[in-house]
């Protein structure tokens, strides 16, 4: 075992990467552990952030708060919803299908960018941070942001934080804005399309002014696996819609009759909704209790069919598509395909993957994070540098 | 923004003025965005903002003109879409106006281009001469070619482009004379028989005529009248020009006296931007100032006129009109709605093409003088008028009419012509073979 | 004015002047560059127009590959590059120096596609931010983010700054809606960050070059968020007769969870500044006005609207006007976009853009107010009421030497004041030149020094744009 550290403040934090730089002893940062599946750097020892813990500003009518990295989402979600708010990212739960049973931080979300299906229209993670506190790796206290929507005082580092799964800085506050929950939400089922079929039907329905929150297409070989198999028989092409109860109606009859033309349209109510989308963002039928590999690709809309459907010729897949169908929840069955999966992700014209489960031998043995091209991966490592100049935060994202 | 003139350079009363402008612009940049030289050429010296800042620079220092200076000012267009743009209120017209005068004043032109400039000012203001000079243009058209294979011969080959194949017959309009209105009387103006136009397209002013008379409209073609001015205005020349403005202040208001005038009327807004501009242009006469600004507010555009009379709701024709607005009209004037309001009640589908504000490239004598850059605008306005799909084009300068010409088969009219025959005149012979498409 | 330093002119570059220009212009094609010094003059500045400093030669490269040619070269011989879109930065982000070579981007404005299945337009940096949305409005999109520039300042820049806009409220800022971009970095290299893919595949180095002021590299191209039109929208005018009653309904009608497409806030000084420009038909007879801009369906607007008239009725309000026609629609818009032109009218000005958060909006009104009495002078404000971002006009004569110290001297305090109130110094406009000297105000110097670590790591010899952004004193050694 190796040692966990766990400093109860800020400053504590801050001595512990000061004293740690003296000797060169690596860190491996994490928050509530639910990606413990991924191993530790070589010698690097824990540090988690769990001892900061606690929501230290929520100002509902500025629609901000500001929470310790280690505080629980789970307590920052219930203090929103006293007050009717939310995260507008929908924060993933990868819980399920990592089989972990970490709990979740705010910290956590922030630093895996962990965003849901309301990400491609209503921005991810990062998009909501408004400032970050940090722990860099000199052991300096940091501040960047700030706790208003509209700042462009200077560099834009809590973007970098965001989604740096570690590898720049230990991340110690985070100040976020939120959003009015809807008062309500529904889901425009479109039943039968085949996944190009269901591409053009979520672009066309993304081109009108109906305020689509999510769209996601679960071909046939899922369908059954979510909301407990209520959805209509055949792929299920499924459209949210959210607002106000009076507004919502209206532009559910708009979106149903414009979708009309593609195949048997019906209807989910709220309830089923908010089971259906949950289990779509945490990709609820991948919580299968395996290690069989779970890529999660990011491609744009248009690509994401065309690459499953070059990688079905040539390797057993089963998928889905959230985000319009540029976010692929692929699993494999047996090997990630590493490979051969980013051969395609280029042809269809760039994008992403990220290995998020695997048997650990296979994790280690592959890149798990996208490599990226030579000049982008020097910036990358001059980057991690500037935070991290003794290279003190191990992580899988800079080496 | 600031400036820094001496208390002795702002004793010269055009330098006070042009002061006072500059001390208006904020440096924004609006204005930027909807010039036509600047979204062709990408250098912000050929920019409203780019050259409000070599005047400030050359006027500041007191400096003669040089060749660069030059350069920028001589690519604008004068089309004013800066102005419409500015919300600063920034008086661009005439502090490039000044601009030009020092130029005059203080730059020593290359021959060629020295040579080029004098015969346009000594023939387009002259109806005989301008007469004159395109039927030599007809026998120099085939060797257009060869004049714009050099730099310097260049105007000359876009100028042998631009003359008619054709010329029209002297016009009776565009002769001294009172045409008595029909029926009784409920009005009384000048025409501006006008220089290039009345040689170009006659059957513009003769259109103009016939439907105000029949509407009920006294015209009168003053004798004495000579060009505006605004040609030799823009070129810089302004003692030339300002002895074409005192000749008509007198001439008009000499009608004045005789009948009185509800308006002068003139059919091509280039020609109306500069008369309407007669008060500033001899703001520092003290005998003609005044006698000056009473003619300016007297100078109408047809359009602007023909919208006071309140003119009954035609038939619809079938005919669909890509409305192209002049710099002069919609800049120059700010009249923007009239033309097509008064084309929709003749019964016309009207069109607005995209990118209505950039000039078509004409801009009095740019097209010869810059046919580069001129013809690149024509062929972004012609690509944007044809997206409409029109049957025809109207317009209210007869600039804009020859230069869209050269560009497009698609007939090209000034908007009175139109109004003429959707109220009781003839149909247009350049449109004769379009079928009107009345609906069942 | 001139209480603000760039950095020295560094002797070696300005010695080999004739032989950068001769090298530029090998570079080059014929007409994209300018170096006669008179034709240098007029970008001297921007739209922060009271500072100025002459380049020593401006670079108008026609193609990704020329930007990287020159880049390469002043790279190599150790040549500060200036980046500049149109110039209408209100910071002076893009206020050259004597030994810097201006990248101007304006000659690089082709769309070069749309893409509707993806809601994507890709677009050269020099494209101006409102030429996008005409580009695709036939089709039912627009491209959010609309600084009141809109119609002039360029995507390349709105990148530099991270602008914002009127209708930020719901859409974001330009971070939000960029998803790629072509970078040439100091050294030549040409990369592309993002793409049509969401996120970024390992750090967000996007999200860092975005509001990077134009240290980090040169964008040469953009893959920008479309977003398809709403069914309506409908702004409608709130008179008031307090600024403070103004400001205190905006922070009430967020609170109560309405989030509008956007909420402005005019006093006095501003609606009479505008109304004289745009002849919009903004109430006269008021201390302050909010336009609140809704969207959506007839019923969507009308209940949003219901709610907000309600809050607004707490707060005393005088006169609530709903526009009637797209026309007045247009009107209202070019009056609010039109307002700090317009205030050439009767002032020169500067123009502030702190943000505070909303419960401080009456706090700072009534501050601004009090510092902008104190100096002599007279303020307008007209601003982003909806998310705090605030534009006081301070009116000054730019030929009187003294006015124009008091004015930056209130400038100082009033940005000063936003931080204290737990804001920031810039919303959207950037540090620039103007605010450069404030940052230790806002940031401590272990905060500043991570970013400038940051900037130095794309750039270590700070030569792109480095007179801004950063204190001169304290910056590490090159």
């Amino acid at each position: 075992m190796t040692p966990i550290h766990e400093p109860l403040s800020e400053e504590a934090a801050a001595r512990l990467v000061m004293i740690a730089g003296l000797s060169a002893t690596p860190f491996s940062i994490s928050g509530g552990g639910t990606r413990s599946l991924l191993p530790a750097a070589d010698g690097a020892e824990q540090l988690s952030t769990r001892g900061l813990n606690g929501i230290v500003a929520y100002n509902p009518a500025e629609m901000t708060m500001t929470a310790r990295a280690g505080t629980p989402l789970e307590k920052v979600e219930a203090a929103l919803a006293e007050n009717r708010q939310m995260l507008a990212f929908e924060p993933v739960d990868l819980r399920g299908v990592l089989g972990s049973s970490g709990i979740p931080t705010i910290g956590g979300v922030f630093a895996t960018n962990a965003s849901g299906p309301r990400r491609f229209v209503a921005g991810a993670a990062r998009d909501s941070l408004l400032g970050v506190r940090f722990v860099n790796g000199k052991g300096e206290i940091v501040k960047a942001g700030g706790r208003v929507m509209k700042n462009v005082t200077g560099l834009d580092l809590a973007k970098l934080l965001a989604g740096s799964h570690g590898s720049l800085a230990l991340l110690t506050e985070v100040t976020f804005r939120v959003l009015p929950m809807p008062e309500t939400a529904v889901t425009i089922v479109i039943s039968g399309l085949n996944d190009a079929e269901a591409t053009a039907a979520m672009a066309t329905a993304m081109g009108l002014p109906v305020e689509v929150s999510g769209a996601a297409h679960l071909p046939e070989s899922v369908r059954g696996r979510f909301a407990g198999g209520a959805l209509p028989d055949g792929a299920a092409t499924v459209l949210r819609l959210e607002g106000l109860a009076a507004s919502v109606s209206v532009r559910a009859q708009k979106l149903a009759d414009a979708m009309a033309g593609f195949g048997a349209v019906s209807q989910c109510d709220a309830g089923l909704t908010q089971r259906l989308w949950r289990e779509i963002r945490d990709a609820a039928p991948y919580a299968d209790g395996t290690s069989r590999p779970l890529w999660r690709v990011s491609v744009a809309p248009t690509a994401g069919q065309q690459l499953v459907a070059a990688l079905r010729l040539e390797t057993g897949v089963d998928a889905f598509y959230d985000w319009q169908g540029g976010l692929v929840w692929l699993r494999m069955e047996s090997d990630p395909e590493a490979a051969l999966l980013r051969r395609y992700i280029k042809a269809v014209g760039g994008g992403h993957a990220t290995l998020l489960r695997a048997r650990p031998d296979v994790l280690a043995a592959t890149d798990i994070f996208q490599p990226q091209a030579d000049a982008v991966a020097a910036l990358q490592t001059a980057v991690k540098a500037s935070f991290d100049p003794g290279g003190l935060f191990r992580s899988r994202m800079t080496g | 923004m600031q400036t820094n003139f001496t208390a002795e350079q702002l004793a010269d009363p055009h330098v006070a003025t042009s002061e006072k402008i500059l001390r208006k612009c904020v440096h924004c940049g609006f204005c930027t965005a909807t010039c036509p030289t600047y979204v062709t050429l990408g250098n912000e010296l050929d920019s409203p903002r780019g050259r409000i800042y070599l005047i400030k620079d050359m006027l500041e220092n007191g400096r003669p003109a040089d060749a660069e200076v030059v350069t920028h000012i001589d690519r604008c267009l004068s089309c004013l879409a800066c102005t419409t743009t500015c919300p600063s209120g920034v008086d661009y017209m005439h502090l490039v106006d000044h601009a030009r005068m020092h130029i005059e004043e203080t730059y020593r032109r290359p021959f060629w281009n020295r040579l080029t400039r004098n015969i346009l000012a000594a023939t387009l203001p002259y109806p005989s001469r301008f007469r004159l000079a395109l039927k030599a243009a007809a026998l120099g058209r085939p060797f257009a070619g060869f004049f714009k294979r050099f730099k310097a011969f260049e105007p000359i080959g876009a100028m042998l482009d631009l003359a008619p194949k054709t010329l029209p017959k002297a016009s009776a309009s565009s002769k001294p004379g009172t045409y008595d209105a029909a029926g009784e009387r409920r009005g009384r103006v000048a025409i501006l028989s006008g220089c290039a136009q009345p040689v170009l397209k006659p059957g513009i002013n003769e259109a103009t005529i016939r439907l105000l008379t029949r509407l009920g409209v006294e015209v009168v073609a003053p004798a004495g009248e000579v060009c505006c001015g605004s040609l030799v205005h823009h070129m810089g020349r302004e003692a030339q020009a300002l002895e074409a403005a005192r000749r008509n202040v007198d001439v008009w208001l000499a009608e004045v006296e005789k009948g009185g005038l509800d308006a002068i009327i003139i059919t091509a807004s280039g020609c109306g931007t500069t008369i309407k501009d007669y008060g500033f242009m001899l703001r520092l006469d003290p005998v003609y100032a005044g006698k000056a600004a009473r003619v300016s507010a007297l100078a109408k555009d047809v359009t602007e006129y023909l919208a006071t009379l309140d003119l009954p709701q035609q038939e619809a024709k079938g005919l669909t009109v890509a409305y192209h607005s002049a710099c002069s009209m919609q800049h120059g004037q700010k009249i923007t709605m009239a033309p097509k309001t008064l084309l929709k009640k003749a019964g016309f589908t009207v069109r607005d093409p995209a990118e209505g504000h950039l000039c078509c490239g004409s801009a009095g004598t740019y097209n010869i003088l810059q046919p580069e850059i001129s013809a690149k605008l024509k062929a972004r306005k012609v690509k944007n008028i044809e997206a409409t799909k029109p049957d025809l084009i109207a317009t209210g300068n007869i600039g804009c009419i020859t230069q869209i010409a050269t560009g497009t088969a698609v007939p090209i009219l000034h908007t009175v012509e139109l109004l003429d025959w959707a109220y009781g005149g003839e149909k247009p012979v350049a449109i004769s073979n379009l079928a009107t498409k009345m609906p069942a | 004015m001139d209480q603000i330093a760039f950095l020295e002119p560094r002797p070696a570059v300005l010695s080999r002047r004739r032989e950068i220009v001769a090298d530029l212009l090998d570079l080059l094609p014929e007409g994209c560059l300018v170096h006669e010094p008179r034709e240098l003059v007029p970008f001297e500045t921007d739209a922060f127009v009271s500072y100025r400093r002459l380049p020593l030669a401006v670079a108008l490269p026609e193609t990704t590959q020329q930007v990287a040619a020159v880049l390469k070269y002043c790279h190599r011989y150790g040549v500060p590059v200036v980046p500049r879109g149109a110039g209408t930065s209100l910071a002076g982000g893009a206020i050259p120096q004597e030994d810097a070579v201006v990248i101007g981007l304006s000659k690089m404005a082709q769309i070069l596609e749309v893409d509707f299945a993806n809601r994507t337009a890709t677009v050269q940096a020099g494209v101006t931010n409102l030429a996008i949305s005409d580009a695709v409005s036939a089709d039912g999109y627009f491209y959010a983010p609309d600084p009141s520039s809109q119609l002039a300042c360029t995507i390349g820049g709105n990148i530099g700054m991270n602008s914002g806009g009127a209708h930020c409220l719901k859409y974001g800022v330009t971070t939000n809606n960029l998803l790629g971009v072509k970078l040439v970095l100091i050294d030549g290299t040409i990369v592309d960050l993002g793409g049509k893919a969401l996120d970024a595949g390992g750090l967000d180095l996007l999200g860092v070059v975005c509001g990077g002021e134009g240290q980090l590299g040169i964008v040469t191209e953009a893959t920008v968020r479309l977003v398809a039109r709403p069914e309506g929208a409908r702004p409608v005018l709130f008179g008031f007769d307090s600024s403070e009653e103004a400001g205190a309904c905006v922070a009430d009608v967020i609170g109560a969870g309405i989030i509008p497409v956007a909420i402005e806030f005019m006093d006095k000084p501003a609606i009479e500044i505008c109304e004289a420009f745009a002849q919009a038909g903004y109430p006269m007879d008021v201390e302050a006005l909010l336009i609140v801009e809704v969207e959506g369906s007839e019923a969507e607007m009308d209940a949003m609207l219901a709610s907000i008239i309600e809050i607004a009725g707490r707060h005393g309000v005088k006169v609530v006007k709903e526009c009637q026609s797209a026309t007045e629609a247009a009107l209202i818009w070019k009056g609010r976009k039109s307002a700090f032109g317009a205030t050439g009218r009767i002032a020169d000005y500067i123009c502030m853009d702190g943000t505070v958060p909303l419960s401080q909006l009456p706090h700072v009104l009534r501050g601004t107010a009090e510092i902008v009495a104190k100096h002599g002078l007279r303020v307008a404000n007209v601003f982003h009421a909806g998310d705090g971002n605030m534009h006081p006009l301070i009116l000054f004569n730019a030929n009187d030497p003294d006015d124009a110290a008091r004015a930056e001297a209130a400038g100082n305090e009033i940005l000063k004041l936003c931080v204290d109130a737990g804001g920031c110094l810039t919303g959207e406009h950037g540090v620039g030149i103007e605010k450069r000297d404030l940052m230790r105000h806002q940031y401590s110097e272990a905060d500043l020094a991570q970013q400038m670590a940051v900037r130095a790591a794309f750039d270590p010899q700070w030569l792109l744009n480095p007179s801004k952004v950063f204190p001169l004193e304290g910056r590490p050694a090159a």
